[in-house]
């Protein structure tokens, strides 16, 4: 299949654009974003610096962008483009899934770094759950690639939106819609991140946590376990491969072994501290300091500690 | 109504030799049920259990996923039978080329209304290949499922999203991915692991199979051990914690982190 030197995007009804179009536009002669989902979106995108806006149409009422699916695949196989860059969230999954069965494609998640040489796409990306990383070349077809979708982008003169038949859609209805309360957390920027794992014995003692965190003016976190199977912290709490991503000046680890797919979160951290019962531990292996012996010992000393120093 | 449970006989990357160069040898790192395929098939059973439903397990990969305990292993998990495409043109198959394969035996196995895998599999970790499965089949994909029932001869969905849950509604087959803790998986006893070398199993051979040859699409440049920042890996010492602790702390003030 040849394929035009044209970058696309895939906007899955989200405007937080700027990861895809940043990963994008220097693989291409020109930029173009297919967006399924609201009017709303497909204008944030005409005005976020593209060439050209292709959108499917509005959704009636209820139905979800997942159910654009097949529009999706259809399009971007006929425009046959160099690259399609789209968000590695839930819904940008299907729609890329749709991608890769319309044009054969594999969708290359995880990329860190993507780069041309000559008319084909590199790309570089974590494999085995971020024990390894590669590079590869696409040498034919289209290149489909999963990335953060990143945050809004405004200001660029307005592109006209071109509406196209979107076909039939998938029978996919949306009949409730709960909103969860939740505490809204700015992981990202923090400068301190205290993280705690299955070391810990009972939620109630998550309290020991919280006062180191405070002592040492950061934020707390969690390991996947505790987010998700015993739901002692939020799931916008837990760090790894599939939560998220810090880059503090010092992540503190406590009862945490240390596990590839929770390393690979916090390895931005300029310091790390590990606080384990177990001196085996892998995460002793990938800290700054490393303090062998019970949290529930090792924790209050280290509270009262910060807490003088910062005084 | 015909359930499949799509998973993954995999190794954990834990268990993997990482080389200088990036090169991975998985020899030394042995198959299971991949970390987060059991919740899979809970909901399946589940969703069976309230409609007399059937659940079939389907697994795709490279001759070595046949084992008699591979197959205990996912009989055992409330399948009442069990299909496999264990062929060695698949090791090291791509995410699209499974999922190619996967969607072949869903037609093979025919009349299937929905597809339940988890959220991603633990030697890869991409959470792709249950969706583009759902594409190959021309069928709709829904990530994040946290619940399944069936009404009638719909499916009823909850999912999260950001900031909440929605219910969906899916008047024809699906394919669904589930969150991590969609269900606390049963975990097999000596009834169920008796009772699974009762159970069917249908190995299905790759080239009866309606999938399209891999087209190389992909060539590799090369690989790298990701950088894990040169740690300083100072232990202090344990014998004396008050001591350690306040160590710690000066250092952590001194090189201005704290
Ligand atoms: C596809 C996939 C994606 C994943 N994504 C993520 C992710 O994004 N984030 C993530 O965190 N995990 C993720 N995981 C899970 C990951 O593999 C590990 O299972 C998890 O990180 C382990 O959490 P933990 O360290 O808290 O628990 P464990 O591994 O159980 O470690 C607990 C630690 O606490 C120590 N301990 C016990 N008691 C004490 C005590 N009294 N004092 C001090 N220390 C004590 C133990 O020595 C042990 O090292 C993923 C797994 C898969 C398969």
């Amino acid at each position: 299949m040849n394929v035009s030197s044209q970058a696309w995007v895939v906007v899955a009804d989200d405007a937080t654009i700027g990861g895809l179009l940043g990963a994008a536009r220097p693989l291409g002669t020109s930029l173009v974003a297919l967006v399924a989902g609201r009017r709303e979106v497909a204008e944030a995108a005409a005005a976020a610096g593209v060439d050209r806006v292709v959108w499917l149409g509005e959704p009636a009422d209820g139905v979800p962008v997942e159910a654009y699916g097949p529009a999706v695949g259809r399009v971007v196989a006929e425009a046959a483009p160099r690259v399609v860059v789209g968000p590695a969230t839930d819904s940008g999954r299907v729609l890329l899934g749709a991608v890769a069965a319309a044009t054969g494609a594999v969708v290359l998640a995880g990329a860190s770094e993507l780069s041309l040489d000559g008319d084909k796409v590199v790309v570089e990306r974590a494999v085995g759950g971020g024990i390894a990383l590669r590079r590869d070349r696409v040498v034919a077809g289209t290149a489909v690639v999963a990335v953060a979708p990143g945050g809004t982008v405004a200001g660029a003169a307005p592109v006209a939106v071109e509406e196209v038949d979107p076909g039939p859609l998938l029978a996919l209805r949306v009949t409730d819609r709960r909103v969860t309360p939740r505490v809204g957390v700015d992981l990202g920027s923090a400068k301190t991140v205290v993280g705690v794992g299955r070391g810990l014995k009972a939620r109630e003692d998550l309290a020991l946590i919280e006062d180191l965190a405070a002592a040492a003016g950061g934020e707390l976190a969690c390991s996947r376990p505790l987010a998700e199977g015993v739901d002692w912290v939020g799931k916008e709490r837990y760090l790894g491969i599939s939560g998220q991503t810090i880059t503090p000046d010092l992540y503190v680890a406590v009862g945490i072994s240390g596990q590839i797919q929770h390393m690979v979160g916090v390895r931005e951290a300029t310091t790390i501290v590990a606080v384990n019962s177990d001196p085996h531990a892998p995460i002793f292996r990938e800290c700054d300091y490393g303090i062998v012996g019970d949290l529930y010992t090792v924790v209050p000393l280290l509270a009262e500690a910060f807490r003088a120093a910062r005084s | 109504m015909k359930i499949v449970v799509a998973y993954k006989w995999a190794a954990n990357p834990q268990d993997a030799e990482v080389g200088p160069d990036g090169t991975v040898d998985w020899s030394r790192a042995k198959g299971a049920v991949s970390e987060y395929d059991p919740v899979a098939f809970e909901l399946a059973r589940v969703l069976a259990d309230t409609c007399a439903g059937e659940v079939v397990g389907l697994t795709v990969g490279a001759a070595a996923i046949d084992t008699p305990l591979a197959r205990k292993a996912a009989l055992s998990r409330g399948l009442d039978s069990l299909v496999m495409v264990a062929d060695d043109a698949l090791r090291g198959a791509d995410g699209t080329r499974i999922a190619a394969v996967l969607a072949g035996a869903v037609r093979a196995i025919g009349d299937v209304d929905v597809v339940v895998a988890g959220e991603s599999s633990v030697d890869v970790g991409d959470r792709q290949v249950a969706m583009t499965l759902a594409a190959q089949l021309g069928w709709a994909g829904l990530n994040a499922v946290r619940a399944v029932t069936a009404d009638g001869g719909s499916l009823v969905v909850e999912r999260e999203v950001a900031g909440g849950v929605e219910t969906v509604v899916a008047g024809g087959p699906v394919v669904l991915a589930a969150t991590a803790d969609a269900a606390l998986p049963r975990v097999p006893g000596m009834k169920e692991i008796l009772g699974a070398a009762k159970k069917p199993t249908q190995v299905l051979d790759l080239a009866a199979l309606d999938v399209p040859a891999p087209a190389d699409t992909i060539a590799p440049v090369s690989t790298a051990r990701p950088d894990t920042g040169n740690r300083q890996g100072v232990m202090l010492d344990a014998a004396d914690l008050p001591a350690a602790a306040a160590q710690l702390t000066a250092a952590l003030r001194q090189s201005g982190v704290l």
